[in-house]
């Protein structure tokens, strides 16, 4: 019996543990394997390719009362291609895979069949991965790195987490074979604190690289703990992070392949775009023409998702994610994480491809999706997304620490019901400056989620400026509750559970409600009004 | 050799430099607040912006290599945009007054901070001398102004106010007056209409800036109302001699006793000044008061009739009242009656005038408005408070009461006009006053220029009238070089609230007490009733001063940059980022919520002097810079305080 339990982040705190426990004490042999992508159906347990999800019980699928699923999802995986199907552990499933295979490619070889790939960056930026390889092999110097970008920072991104939980040999080699193109003899794993399970998961796959000699003398890696800044994933605060400095971005010119690290050239890519090297190189230069997503909010299957360029994000939302929780109305999704956009569903056919996001106004992004139903305020989305920048902003640039700082306190009161008048006017104005003056992407693409949201939803500004009110019924100082009396069956489960003790007769003093939404959330009859 | 064209204009420089470097040798002021040759180039300001062609992007001058063929703006309307952004976040951003409120008070704009600071490092000729430079006369508006610069005073949210006007007059008093010789007569020739504080400032000022100046006055001596208006026992007129003596040496020629109209000179000179001040009493609108015992208030204090053994009512609440008062019973009068149709929180005089005015015996009838004088008695309305005015002072309301009283004279101070005979083709305000622009104190005709109480608001303080005499001076100054009058733009200043709350901790001083005679003593004479501070308690008094003012208001870049950007930093108004406490650095004055985050200071530290003892602190909107806990390799060599922009980091001067 083949058996896998996915031992992801994820799957471990579905309890897959415990699952992988019981099997081995029931005498059987299960593999630990990474994330296959179905994040909601943790924990799962694969079985000679039968595979049971949200499984509780080991006896039920021993016993066959628990069926497997009968459909897999809708992907074509490169990046993740080995994760949930190989034991990230063991060097010999890798190898197995075709991983670490022979090469008997020139540099110049390797760099033109990126070429000929068309690989881009994976990290956000998208920017063509052969030109900084041979930006980097042109430069002149007896010193250079390889550095791989593990800072994963935005909300409800986990991509590259689960690359390096489930397959962390593909980026090593993917590291390898940079080094050989660019002729470097260091690389270096720059990894967020936060992810402990990939730390300890690359700390052996090193191990086990060093002991077959595909890490060496001639280059290896060693692994650099971040201290969980967003914008040391910033390629020039990166560098500085590792160099023992303040995690502060710096100008470019110098590109860090011209001066990076230590002022030697340095190569800079980000987790899946090293993920994706191998499998191009086995390909001869064959297009790697997918992206991972992290699909996250009001979505039926929330979880990882490798999908074709090019399909639309109907197909991902629907497709793929089983569309919108509680058969609620799709209303947007917001691509890239902070730094991107939102794309509301009138525009859900756009293909995914650089060129079309780029066109809404949105990125692609490192791969975060949060998807957002009729209940989602945009107001408060730009919020929170601002929110996070400012927090994350390394106070350097005056556009970034105080330009985003305005640009969030605006937001703050439009949600708060103060909203003035020329708001809208000040946050657009406010948000073109921020984004010429600022210096790094952080602070340039920050305003973004701001421009995005009024670009597609006014509107909603309008309402919460205007007329006092959250459309979407989300910013609590704009909502009225009352009690339809009509409907009202006297219950009194409202008034016990009313902390504030706003409600008098079964009507609800406007006051003393702090409208925490209790009344409305424990009512069986719906006899709650919420405006 | 490259080729640029910057500004449309063709450049050539030599390779491998930024843009900035190349404007800055070109003379193209491209501002800038974190960059300097002595460090790495950083880029955190933003303010350095430029456009090039082709690009849609702005690019940072400071770190932009220029290339052979670039074309560069560097002024246009989106980078002026962009640059304005800058400055109005960072002063969103921003706490502390460029300017002490008092200096704001002060109608001249003096810089009471600065001289106050001198005489508590015992620099009091510095401290005279600095004064001059706003006021030729300290020793004299020290003893009588009203120091509106005390009301404004933050020393009051931790006790009292400091004693400006005292120490004014200490400076005034202590040192010799003595100045540099005038630039020698150039070419332009001033007339000036009127020998009081204003006249006279104006005079000073144009001669220092090397005008000729006559001054004409209609009384027998200069001073105006310093001379006729205040009394000896407020400002000896020794004093007021002595500082009027000193314009007179600086080569003002003064013509005394000599009443001129417009027309009677103005062709003799190349500008003329009106400053003759309001010399006509307001009339109080009631039946006899045309009656031989009425007299004006400054008519008396000019002129008094023989009143010993009389009885004297006096109606008003001003200033000019209380002199009058006192001086009628300096003069022996029986009894000295104050009449003033509000009561006395509502005086517009000063506290101290009204309570040693009762010390000295006069009797004070509020709520009382002369209805009828006769001979021998004044018959007046009882009045009581109504609702708050425009100014928030509650208005006198008529009741159906009277009283009488039994008086031989009425003196009628309630308000002084300008007589504007001989001054018929200079436009008045519907109140009586010369129209004259704020500004430049110019009037409907080109060449006249018009200050002090016969202008626009009409009679206020002596010091407002010398503020006006210098920004006249200036006006005159340019109308004379011919290239046109211009007044001084309106600045922005940074100005921050404070509260009690702010100064808690600051340990409590009591306010010197400025020594007098006693009330039964100086009630008999003229002597002077103040004695003046010692050197000990003027310093003494004088390190009270909290400072308020930024050290580094005329170095510093921000301040600069945001009044050549027309800033309105108000529609960013937000939350301030908190700034802890720093650990002291030596001979370094550390004020970190006016740290503008441009890293000058670390770098320099870090880069030249290899010492690193400042670094960065915390993320995003409460970043800090701040000073290691161990400070020992600080060299103390105050460079840090030396680079900074702003007024963050100044240097004490030991």
């Amino acid at each position: 019996m083949n058996i896998k339990v996915g031992m992801g982040s994820c799957g471990i705190a579905a309890g897959a543990g415990d699952i992988f426990y019981n099997l081995e004490k029931a005498g059987l042999k299960p593999a630990p394997v990474g994330c296959n992508g179905m994040c909601n159906l943790e924990p799962i347990v694969e079985i000679d390719g039968k595979m049971y999800t949200q499984v509780t019980d080991i006896d039920e699928i021993l016993n066959g009362t628990k069926l497997p699923l009968e459909t897999k999802q809708n992907q074509s995986r490169i990046a993740l291609r080995n994760c949930g199907n190989i034991n990230p552990e063991n060097i010999d499933e890798y190898i197995g895979s075709g991983g670490y295979a022979p090469l008997n490619l020139t540099p110049e070889e390797i760099i033109g069949q990126l070429k000929v790939s068309g690989l881009s960056g994976r990290g956000g930026a998208g920017f063509p991965t052969w030109f900084k390889w041979q930006a980097a092999r042109d430069s002149a110097g007896d010193k250079k790195y390889v550095i791989c970008n593990a800072d994963e920072g935005d909300p409800g991104a986990f991509m590259d987490r689960a690359i390096l939980e489930g397959d962390p040999h593909t980026v090593l080699e993917g590291m390898i074979i940079a080094a050989y193109a660019i002729g470097a003899d260091e690389g270096i794993i720059y990894v967020r604190a936060e992810y402990p399970l990939a730390i300890k998961r690359l700390e052996t796959a090193i191990e086990q690289a060093r002991e077959r000699s595909y890490l060496g003398d001639k280059f290896d890696i060693k692994i650099k703990a971040g201290a969980g800044a967003f914008v040391c994933g910033e390629e020039t605060a990166l560098i500085a992070s590792l160099e023992g400095e303040r995690g502060m971005p710096r100008l470019k010119p110098p590109f860090p392949a011209q001066k990076g690290f230590w002022g030697k050239p340095s190569n800079i890519n980000n987790v899946e775009t090293y993920a994706n090297i191998p499998w191009i190189i086995q390909n001869s230069g064959m297009a790697a023409n997918t992206k991972v997503f992290a699909l996250t909010g009001k979505i039926v299957k929330g979880g990882l998702a490798e999908v074709p360029m090019g399909c639309t994000i109907r197909e991902v939302v629907y497709d793929v994610g089983g569309g919108i929780t509680g058969g609620k109305e799709f209303k947007a999704v917001q691509m890239g994480g902070p730094s991107g956009g939102c794309i509301p569903a009138s525009l859900q056919d756009t293909p995914i491809t650089y060129e079309a996001l780029a066109a809404t106004g949105a990125i692609m992004g490192s791969g975060g999706m949060v998807v957002m139903d009729e209940s989602s305020c945009m107001v408060d989305m730009a919020r929170f997304f601002l929110d996070f920048t400012c927090k994350e902003s390394c106070g350097k640039c005056v556009h970034c620490r105080i330009g985003n700082r305005r640009l969030l306190e605006i937001l703050e009161r439009i949600c708060d019901g103060n909203g003035r008048e020329n708001d809208i006017d000040l946050l657009e104005e406010l948000s073109e400056e921020i984004k010429a003056g600022s210096l790094c992407a952080l602070g340039q693409t920050a305003p973004n989620p701001v421009l995005t949201t009024l670009k597609y939803f006014k509107n909603e500004y309008e309402d919460h400026i205007k007329n006092k009110k959250c459309p979407a019924k989300c910013c609590k100082p704009l909502l009225t509750f009352s009690i339809d009396l009509t409907k009202c069956k006297k219950c009194s489960l409202c008034v016990k559970r009313c902390a504030a003790d706003a409600i008098d007769d079964f009507t609800i003093i406007n006051e003393k409600c702090t409208k925490c939404g209790i009344c409305a959330d424990v009512c069986k009859f719906e006899a709650v009004n919420v405006t | 050799m490259i080729k640029l064209i910057i500004n449309n204009h063709k450049i050539n420089a030599e390779p491998g430099k930024t843009i900035l470097q190349i404007t800055q040798e070109n003379n193209i002021e491209i501002p800038t607040l974190c960059h300097d040759e002595r460090v790495e180039i950083f880029g955190s300001c933003g303010i350095c912006a430029v456009e090039i062609a082709g690009s849609p992007r702005l690019f940072r001058a400071c770190s932009t290599p220029a290339a052979d063929g670039m074309v560069i703006f560097t002024d246009t309307e989106r980078v002026r945009r962009n640059r304005r952004s800058v400055l109005e976040l960072l002063l969103s951003d921003h706490t502390g007054d460029c300017v002490a409120p008092c200096v704001l008070a002060c109608p001249a704009e003096t810089d009471c901070q600065g001289y106050v600071k001198l005489i508590a490092d015992g620099d009091y000729e510095g401290a005279r001398k600095f004064i001059m430079e706003t006021n030729p006369f300290p020793a004299s508006i020290g003893r009588v102004c009203p120091h509106p610069c005390e009301e404004e005073c933050r020393r009051t949210l931790v006790e009292e106010p400091v004693s400006i006007a005292a120490l004014k007059a200490f400076a005034g008093d202590f040192t010799p007056i003595g100045f540099a010789a005038p630039p020698p007569e150039e070419e332009g020739s001033v007339a000036v209409i009127g020998g009081g504080p204003g006249g006279l400032s104006a005079a000073y000022f144009l001669r220092l800036k090397g005008h000729s100046v006559t001054v004409y006055e209609a009384m027998p001596e200069m001073g105006g109302m310093l001379r006729y208006g205040i009394p000896e026992y407020r400002l000896p007129k020794a004093i007021l001699q002595k500082e009027i003596d000193a314009v007179e040496r600086m080569g003002v020629n003064f013509i005394n006793n000599k009443k001129v109209s417009l027309d009677d000179i103005k062709g003799d000179y190349d500008a003329v000044i009106i400053a003759v001040g309001a010399w006509v009493s307001s009339s109080m609108r009631c039946k006899g008061e045309e009656l031989g015992n009425v007299i004006g208030g400054i008519d008396f204090l000019r002129e008094p009739p023989i009143i010993s053994g009389k009885i004297v009512a006096v109606v008003g609440g001003g200033n000019t009242a209380m002199d009058t008062c006192r001086t009628a019973v300096r003069l022996g009068a029986e009894r000295v009656y104050n009449i003033y149709r509000r009561t006395r929180a509502e005086m517009p005089a000063e506290k101290i005038e009204i309570d040693e005015a009762e010390e000295e015996g006069v009797i004070f009838k509020f709520l009382a408005n002369p209805l009828e004088i006769s001979e021998n008695s004044i018959r007046l309305r009882i009045m009581e408070l109504g609702e708050p005015d425009k100014s928030g002072r509650r208005t006198p309301v008529e009741t159906d009461k009277e009283e009488t009283l039994a008086v031989d004279f009425v003196i009628s101070a309630i308000g002084q006009k300008l007589n504007p005979g001989g001054f018929e083709s200079i436009e008045l305000t519907n109140w009586g006053t010369i129209i004259a622009d704020s500004e430049t104190f110019c009037t409907n005709v080109q060449g006249v220029f018009a200050i002090g109480d016969a202008v626009n608001d009409g009679a206020g303080i002596a010091i407002t009238a010398i503020g006006h005499a210098k920004k006249a001076a200036e006006a005159v100054h340019g109308f004379l070089a011919g290239c046109g009058v211009s007044g001084t733009p309106q600045n922005y200043l940074a100005k921050t609230k404070k509260t009690p709350e702010d100064f808690i901790g600051e340990p409590k001083q009591n306010r010197a007490k400025m020594p007098h005679r006693c009330a039964s003593e100086r009630r008999g004479d003229f002597k002077e009733i103040n004695l003046g501070f010692t050197e000990e308690t003027a310093q003494k008094e004088a390190t009270r001063c909290l400072g308020c003012g930024c050290a580094d208001f005329h170095e510093c870049k921000l301040i600069r940059y945001a009044n050549q950007y027309d800033v309105k930093p108000e529609k960013y108004e937000g939350l301030i980022s908190k700034k802890t406490e720093n650990s002291p650095i030596p001979n370094v004055l550390q004020t970190p919520e006016k740290c503008i985050l441009c890293g000058l200071c670390v770098r320099l530290c870090e880069e030249e002097i290899k010492a690193g003892v400042l670094g960065f602190v915390g993320r995003g909107f409460g970043t800090q810079v701040k000073p290691a806990g161990d400070l020992t390799p600080c060299v103390s060599c105050g460079k840090c305080a030396e680079i900074c922009p702003t007024g963050a980091l100044t240097a004490i001067n030991n």
